[in-house]
């Protein structure tokens, strides 16, 4: 990377940078406009859950029928990088949906290794999806790091009219698992949506030390490939209970 | 016009065009590029504005690739020859798809993986090859500039 576009660790008197170190020249290379920077963290975002909670609609912004989406109906959505700005740091999101692919032991445990962050999605107008999130949980018990970030979705908000799952079933199910947070969400009201992944990002960095290198991240940094290399030994299985 | 600059002209404008609009669309085309080549603006989504790129995180790069058509119904898996498919030649190219602001990965296509817009889903915007891990191209007909 360029290191033009490398933030300055420290104010004044840096390496690289302007090499003026006038007060007068530093005043003026401030108003010159900075490039953006590269990102400064990297981190991986699934969303898993029952068939039809949707997920997807989480991800997707926009429907609109006067182009028809070729890619997302034919091909369908491999994954995104997204980015957020929290905390004055900007964070690149790699974020996996697992739509499609929800029998049980179908999404891979690959999927669930390199995730530092897992969003669990249920409907609140269907049932079975509520009753399916203990099947969830077994999976990323097995397959997820201790140290990824839970979050709990209920989503669906815009059918209150037709709700099943109550808020307090919700809240309680979270907070019979450690570091659980909730919240309910409409993705077709585009309500809660974004502060569904700032909200996640916040918590995976309120856990980080303060000082991180990229290199540490692009360690658990998935290939484009859906099964990468199987690492020397799969982490112990994680006991999440309160 | 030098005929360097003319063939650069040819592959931004991505069209075969007659020289006067050649002429026309270079001014245009050419403030779209830095002196070091890379991208001056932001590279955003046609239809919703979605951010893929900040000014100066690409490369412009001249390669011949076919993408299926973003406005009209077509099976992407099977594109060769589909008359829905264009040939474009001027493109943004980046390392890293950590470079992104925001876009979109395909399932795979053969060896391919297309790039979409992040937020909205259209595309294909760009093009990925599995072999080269590399190169990610974004075709700079099928974005908007700010």
């Amino acid at each position: 990377m360029d290191p033009r576009y490398d933030i300055p660790r420290r104010a004044a008197g840096g390496s690289g940078g302007s090499a003026n170190s006038s007060p007068a020249m530093g005043a003026q290379s401030r108003r010159r406009k900075m490039p953006p920077r590269p990102a400064d963290f990297k981190l991986q975002i699934i969303i898993i859950g029952s068939r039809g909670v949707g997920k997807t609609s989480l991800m997707e912004r926009y429907t609109d029928d006067t182009f028809c989406e070729a890619c997302k109906s034919t091909v369908g959505v491999d994954f995104k990088i997204k980015t957020v700005e929290l905390r004055g740091r900007k964070i690149r999101l790699q974020i996996w949906d697992t739509a499609g692919q929800e029998r049980f032991n179908s999404i891979t445990s690959a999927y669930y290794r390199g995730a530092k962050g897992i969003v669990l999605v249920y409907d609140i107008t269907k049932q079975e999806t509520f009753e399916d999130l203990p099947k969830w949980m077994k999976m990323i018990d097995k397959y997820a790091s201790e140290e990824a970030e839970l979050l709990l979705v209920g989503n669906k908000l815009d059918c209150e009219t037709d709700r099943i799952i109550s808020r307090q079933q919700g809240e309680r199910f979270a907070s019979r698992i450690s570091g659980m947070r909730f919240c309910e969400a409409s993705a077709k009201d585009n309500f809660n949506v974004d502060e569904i992944f700032l909200k996640l990002v916040d918590d995976i960095l309120s856990k980080m030390p303060l000082e991180i290198t990229n290199k540490e991240l692009s360690n658990s940094v998935l290939s484009l490939q859906p099964e990468p290399e199987v690492p020397p030994e799969l982490p112990p299985p994680r006991m999440r209970c309160c | 016009m030098t005929p360097c600059t003319k063939l650069v002209c040819a592959c931004l404008s991505g069209l075969e065009m007659d020289n006067d609009q050649q002429s026309k669309d270079s001014s245009d085309r050419f403030d779209l590029l830095s002196e070091d080549g890379k991208n001056r603006k932001s590279v955003v989504c046609q239809r919703c504005g979605s951010k893929v790129l900040c000014p100066g995180m690409a490369v412009f790069a001249e390669k011949e690739l076919v993408l299926p058509s973003m406005r009209k119904k077509s099976n992407l898996s099977t594109t060769e020859g589909s008359a829905d498919g264009d040939t474009l030649t001027a493109h943004w190219l980046v390392d890293d798809m950590y470079t992104f602001e925001n876009v979109g990965f395909t399932k795979d296509v053969g060896r391919i993986k297309y790039l979409i817009c992040a937020d909205c889903e259209i595309g294909p915007i760009g093009w990925h090859c599995l072999d080269d891990k590399k190169s990610f191209y974004v075709a700079l007909e099928r974005v908007n500039h700010t």
